[in-house]
C-alpha cells in the first residue's frame, strides 16, 4: 500500500489519499492522469493492467486501487 | 417516420397505452415491437441489418462468456494439479479462442458500417472506378445508409466488447439483444448506451407514474420547442448563409457561424428531449448526453459534455485500449528515459487521442473536412494537454485568479468561440468551402450599417423574433440548471395552473411559429452521421 501512495503522491501531492474517496468522480484525476497512473503501478507492482479495469469505481481511492492490485494479482 | 409528424405522436401515444396495459413481464416486448415497426419506415433493409447485427452481436457474446465461464470452471476444478505455467498457458489457449470470436464480431460489424459509410469516399480516394466488389463510385451514391447504423454498430460492439473484458454477462435472450442493439428513441442519433446503463432500464417493469408522466411530457414539449421554433427557423439562416458567404460581409458570415451553433445543439439536444421526455413517461431513464456544453471552459470539457455518450465510447473502447497497451506503455518508457518524463507521460496518451480524434472525425462523415474538423479538436486537446503546465506557470506569473468569475466568463466565451469555428468546417460543404467562410470571416471587413444587412437573411421578422426568444429562453434554461432540474424547480417554485399555462405558452409557440422539416425521421442533422 505504501508504494502505491508513493505513486499516487507523484501524480498530485496535495490529495490526502488516506481519506479521498472520489478521486475519479470528484475530477481530481482527469484521463492523462488514469494512464500515467496505470503505467507506473503496471511497472511497480508487475501486472497486466488491462481496459477491463478501468472504471471509476476502481480507482476513486486508494483502497479501490489497493483491492484491484491485489485481485489482479491473485488472478494472475 | 418523422419524429416531428402527427403520426409519431400517434404512435408514441399507442405505445404508452399499450405498454402499461399490458402485463408488466411483457412491456419489453411492446418496446422491441415498437422499435422494429419504427423501423421499418426506414425499409425493410434497414430492418435485416439491424436483425443481423444484433444476432451476431448475440452469438458472439454468448460463445465469449461460455468460454469464461468454461475457463473458470476447469481452473477451479484442477487448482490443485495444475503449475502456474500451465494455467498460464491455458488461459492464454482461452484467451485466443475469445479473442478470434471477438475480432470475427468486429469483423463483421464494422465491415458493414465500412460499406455503406464509407464506399465511395474510399474508392474516390484511390481513384479507382469499381471496387473489388464490382460496386462503381456512383453507385456507392446509392448506397443508402441503413438507418442508425453508425449508433447501434458501436452500442453492440460495445456490448461485445463489455462481455469479452467480464464487465457484464452475455444475455440469453436473443430479442432481448435485438431490442438493446434496436431501441428506437436512440436509433438514429444516439445516445450510445452501454449495456449496464440501458439493460436495466428496458427490462425492468415499469408502474404508470404520475411525476415521470408529467415531467416526461413536459421534457418532450421542451424539446419540440427547441427543435422547430429555433432549429428549424435558424436552419433557414445557416443553409443560406453556407452557400452564398462569398457575398455577404464577413460579420454576417460571422452570424452565420454562430446560428449554426445554435441551430446544432437546439437540433440534437432538443431531439434528446423530446425521446428521453417520452421514454421518462414509459419509466425508462435514458443516458444523457448533454450538461449545458456551451459553458464549457475548454475544448477538452466540451466534449465531455456534448454527445458526452459518444466521448465515453471513444474513451472506454479507443483511447484506455490505445493508451494503456503494451507496445503505447513500452513507447512511453523509452520517450521518459530519453526524451524526459514530461514527454514519456505524456506520449501514451497523445498517440490514443491521435487515433481517437481521427476515428471520431470519420464517424461523423466520410469526408477530408470531417476528417480535418476531428484533427483540429484533436489538436486543441493535445496541444492544451501538452501546455498545462507552461500555462499554470504563465498563469502564476500573471496573478490570475482561477476561481473568479471574469476568468471563468472568458474561458466560457473563448472557447464557445473556439468550436464555433471548429464546427462549420465541415458543415459549408467541402473542406475548402469550410476554410472559404473562415477566410470570409477574417478578410472582409465591411460594417453593416443596419440590423437588415448584417442579417440579411432574417425576412420574416416574426420568425426571427421567435427564434431569439426561443434562444433567450434556452439561456435562461441553461443558467438555471446549474443548480438542477429546471421541472422540479417549476413543481416548487411555481403553481399548477401557472406550470400549466407556461407548457401552453409553449406548445402554442410550436403550432404558430414552429417550422416542420423534411426528412425521414423529422430533418435531425445528427441522423445524417
Amino acid at each position: 500500500m505504501d508504494e502505491l501512495l508513493e505513486l499516487l503522491k507523484d501524480i498530485n501531492p496535495d490529495v490526502d489519499y488516506e481519506t479521498e474517496d472520489q478521486l475519479i468522480d470528484g475530477k481530481v484525476f482527469d484521463s492523462f492522469s488514469i494512464i500515467t497512473l496505470i503505467s507506473n503501478i503496471s511497472e511497480t507492482f508487475d501486472i497486466e493492467l488491462g481496459p477491463q479495469y478501468l472504471i471509476p469505481e476502481n480507482f476513486n481511492s486508494a483502497k479501490a486501487m489497493w483491492a484491484m492490485i491485489q485481485h489482479i494479482q491473485e488472478d494472475e | 417516420m418523422s419524429i416531428l409528424s402527427v403520426a409519431f405522436l400517434l404512435f408514441a401515444a399507442g405505445l404508452i397505452i399499450v405498454y402499461y396495459l399490458v402485463p408488466k413481464k411483457a412491456q419489453w416486448f411492446v418496446l422491441l415491437a415498437a422499435s422494429m415497426f419504427f423501423y421499418c419506415f426506414g425499409g425493410w433493409r434497414s430492418v435485416g441489418f439491424v436483425v443481423a447485427t444484433a444476432l451476431v452481436s448475440w452469438a458472439s457474446a454468448l460463445g465469449i462468456q461460455k468460454k469464461t465461464d468454461a475457463q473458470k470452471a476447469y481452473l477451479k476444478e484442477h487448482k490443485a494439479e495444475l503449475d502456474k505455467a500451465q494455467k498460464d498457458a491455458y488461459k492464454a489457449q482461452m484467451k485466443r479462442s475469445r479473442s478470434r470470436l471477438l475480432t470475427l464480431c468486429l469483423f463483421f460489424c464494422f465491415a458493414l458500417l465500412v460499406f455503406f459509410k464509407y464506399t465511395r469516399f474510399l474508392l474516390a480516394q484511390f481513384g479507382a472506378e469499381q471496387s473489388a466488389f464490382g460496386i462503381r463510385a456512383d453507385d456507392a451514391i446509392r448506397l443508402l445508409l441503413p438507418l442508425g447504423i453508425s449508433f447501434y454498430t458501436f452500442q453492440t460492439v460495445g456490448y461485445v466488447v463489455d462481455v469479452y473484458w467480464g464487465k457484464v454477462q452475455a444475455e440469453r435472450n436473443p430479442l432481448k439483444v435485438l431490442l438493446f442493439t434496436s431501441f428506437f428513441p436512440q436509433i438514429t442519433q444516439g445516445p450510445i448506451s452501454t449495456w449496464s446503463e440501458l439493460s436495466c432500464q428496458l427490462f425492468a417493469e415499469h408502474s404508470l407514474d404520475y411525476t415521470n408522466y408529467v415531467r416526461g411530457a413536459e421534457r418532450l414539449i421542451w424539446g419540440f420547442f427547441k427543435k422547430m421554433v429555433v432549429a428549424n427557423i435558424v436552419a433557414g439562416y445557416v443553409k443560406d448563409v453556407f452557400a452564398n458567404y462569398p457575398q455577404y460581409a464577413g460579420l454576417t458570415a460571422l452570424a452565420g457561424a454562430f446560428c449554426y451553433s445554435v441551430q446544432i445543439y437546439a437540433d440534437f439536444s432538443g431531439y434528446m428531449d423530446i425521446m428521453c421526455g417520452l421514454c421518462q413517461m414509459l419509466g425508462i431513464r435514458l443516458t444523457e448526453n448533454f450538461d449545458r456544453p456551451y459553458f464549457s471552459k475548454s475544448v477538452a470539457e466540451y466534449w465531455r459534455r456534448w454527445h458526452s455518450s459518444l466521448g465515453a465510447w471513444f474513451k472506454t473502447y479507443i483511447y484506455y485500449p490505445i493508451a494503456v497497451s503494451k507496445w503505447n506503455q513500452r513507447l512511453g518508457k523509452w520517450a521518459k528515459q530519453r526524451l524526459g518524463k514530461a514527454f514519456g507521460d505524456y506520449l501514451p496518451a497523445t498517440l490514443a487521442l491521435v487515433l481517437v480524434w481521427f476515428t471520431t472525425g470519420l464517424w461523423h462523415g466520410a469526408s477530408w473536412a470531417y476528417i480535418a474538423w476531428g484533427g483540429v479538436n484533436g489538436l486543441f486537446i493535445i496541444v492544451s494537454m501538452w501546455m498545462e503546465r507552461p500555462f499554470a506557470k504563465v498563469k502564476n506569473l500573471l496573478h490570475i485568479n482561477e476561481s473568479a468569475w471574469l476568468w471563468r466568463a472568458f474561458q466560457v466565451l473563448r472557447t464557445f468561440i473556439l468550436v464555433t469555428f471548429i464546427k462549420v468546417l465541415p458543415e459549408v460543404g467541402t473542406l475548402r468551402q469550410g476554410l472559404g467562410l473562415w477566410k470570409r470571416i477574417f478578410t472582409e471587413h465591411t460594417i453593416p450599417t443596419s440590423l437588415g444587412r448584417l442579417l440579411p437573411f432574417a425576412t420574416d421578422h416574426a420568425a426571427f423574433f421567435a427564434a431569439v426568444f426561443g434562444v433567450l429562453l434556452m439561456l435562461v434554461v441553461s443558467l438555471l440548471q446549474r443548480k438542477g432540474s429546471v421541472r422540479e424547480l417549476l413543481e416548487r417554485r411555481v403553481p399548477y395552473i401557472l406550470r400549466l399555462l407556461l407548457f401552453a405558452a409553449l406548445f402554442f409557440m410550436i403550432v404558430y411559429f414552429g417550422v416542420p422539416a423534411s426528412g425521414g425521421i423529422g430533418g435531425f442533422l445528427y441522423a445524417q452521421f
